[in-house]
C-alpha cells in the first residue's frame, strides 16, 4: 500500500512580528498532532519562529512587504517546514551552519538556533527571487 | 514599578539591595515584545544601575531577539564594573540559553536567590559598594 500522502497545512502571514506568536501557536497545534515529544515541539517552536523573524527582517527591504508562506508538512516520519517569501533574496552560500554563535548581541544567533533546533536545513534563494528556507524535524518513534 | 502594558508581556523593577536591581519578566519574549524589555534594560542602566538580575523564572519562551537584549545588556553592565544574572527555571528557555552558548556568559542559573549569591559574590571581589559607578556612563 503506498504511503498516505502528508497532511499540509500553510499560514499566509504579514511579515509582522505581531503574529509570531499566531506563528508559535500554530507550529505548536500541528507538531503536537504529528506524535512529536514535547521538548522537540517546543525546538519547532523556536527554530520556526526564528526562521519568520529573520524572514520580516530581511526579505523586504527596500520592496514593498508580502505574505510570508509557512507551510508544515506532517510524514510518517518527519515534519518538514517552510517558510517561504518573494522577498529579495540573497546568495544563500554566504551562510556557514557550523560557524560558532555569535555572542556580539548584535543579531546572527537565529539561524544558528534554527540550525540547533531541526535536523535538517536548507536554504534556497537568489538576489530577487525570494527565499525558501526549509526545515526538516524527523519524528521519534 | 510595574511598567505600561503594550503586549503580554509584563515588566517590573525592584531595588533589591542598593547596589542591586532586578527586572522581572513575565509572558514570551519575541521579537514582538522583546523591545519591552530592551527599553526596561537601557532605562535602569541609563539611572546607573550596573548590576542587574533578571528574573525570567515566569518566562515561557525567548528567542535570539531576547538573547541579544540580554547580551547586550551584561555587556554596558560590564563597561560599568558590574554584571549581570539570570535566574531561569523553564527547561526549554534553559535550552536556549544554553544551545545559543550564551547561559555562562549571562550567568544563568534556575534560582532567584542563587542568581543573587552569584552577584552579591561578584560584587564583593570588586570592592562592594565602593566600586560602584566606576566606568559607569550615567
Amino acid at each position: 500500500m503506498p504511503a498516505a500522502a502528508p497532511d499540509v497545512i500553510e499560514l499566509h502571514l504579514p511579515p509582522d512580528p505581531k503574529y509570531i506568536a499566531v506563528v508559535r501557536l500554530t507550529v505548536a497545534g500541528v507538531a503536537s498532532r504529528s506524535g512529536i515529544s514535547v521538548d522537540d515541539v517546543d525546538d519547532l517552536k523556536v527554530a520556526v519562529c526564528e526562521a519568520f523573524t529573520n524572514t520580516i527582517d530581511h526579505a523586504f527591504r527596500g520592496r514593498d512587504p508580502k505574505s510570508v508562506t509557512i507551510r508544515m508538512a506532517t510524514g510518517s516520519a518527519d515534519l518538514r517546514i517552510e517558510v517561504v517569501d518573494e522577498g529579495i533574496g540573497f546568495d544563500p552560500s554566504i551562510i556557514d551552519f557550523e560557524k560558532q554563535a555569535d555572542l556580539s548581541g548584535k543579531g546572527g544567533l537565529g539561524l544558528y538556533l534554527v540550525h540547533q533546533y531541526m535536523d535538517d536545513v536548507k536554504v534556497e534563494s537568489q538576489p530577487g527571487s525570494g527565499t525558501r528556507i526549509i526545515m526538516t524535524k524527523r519524528l521519534a518513534r | 514599578m510595574v511598567r505600561p502594558r503594550m503586549s503580554d508581556l509584563r515588566i517590573s523593577t525592584d531595588n533589591i539591595d542598593g547596589w542591586l536591581q532586578s527586572i522581572r519578566v513575565d509572558g514570551e519574549l519575541d521579537a514582538y515584545t522583546a523591545p519591552e524589555l530592551m527599553e526596561a534594560v537601557t532605562q535602569i542602566l541609563d539611572q546607573g544601575a550596573a548590576w542587574l538580575v533578571i528574573d525570567l523564572r515566569q518566562v515561557d519562551y525567548i528567542d535570539s531577539v531576547g538573547l541579544g537584549i540580554l547580551i547586550g545588556g551584561a555587556k554596558r553592565a560590564g563597561e560599568k564594573n558590574g554584571d549581570m544574572a539570570v535566574a531561569c527555571g523553564k527547561p526549554n528557555v534553559v535550552r536556549v540559553f544554553e544551545v545559543s552558548g550564551t547561559a555562562q556568559l549571562l550567568n544563568v542559573v534556575d534560582d532567584l536567590t542563587r542568581a543573587v549569591e552569584i552577584l552579591s559574590a561578584k560584587h564583593a571581589a570588586r570592592g562592594g559598594c565602593e566600586a560602584d559607578g566606576a566606568g559607569g556612563d550615567q
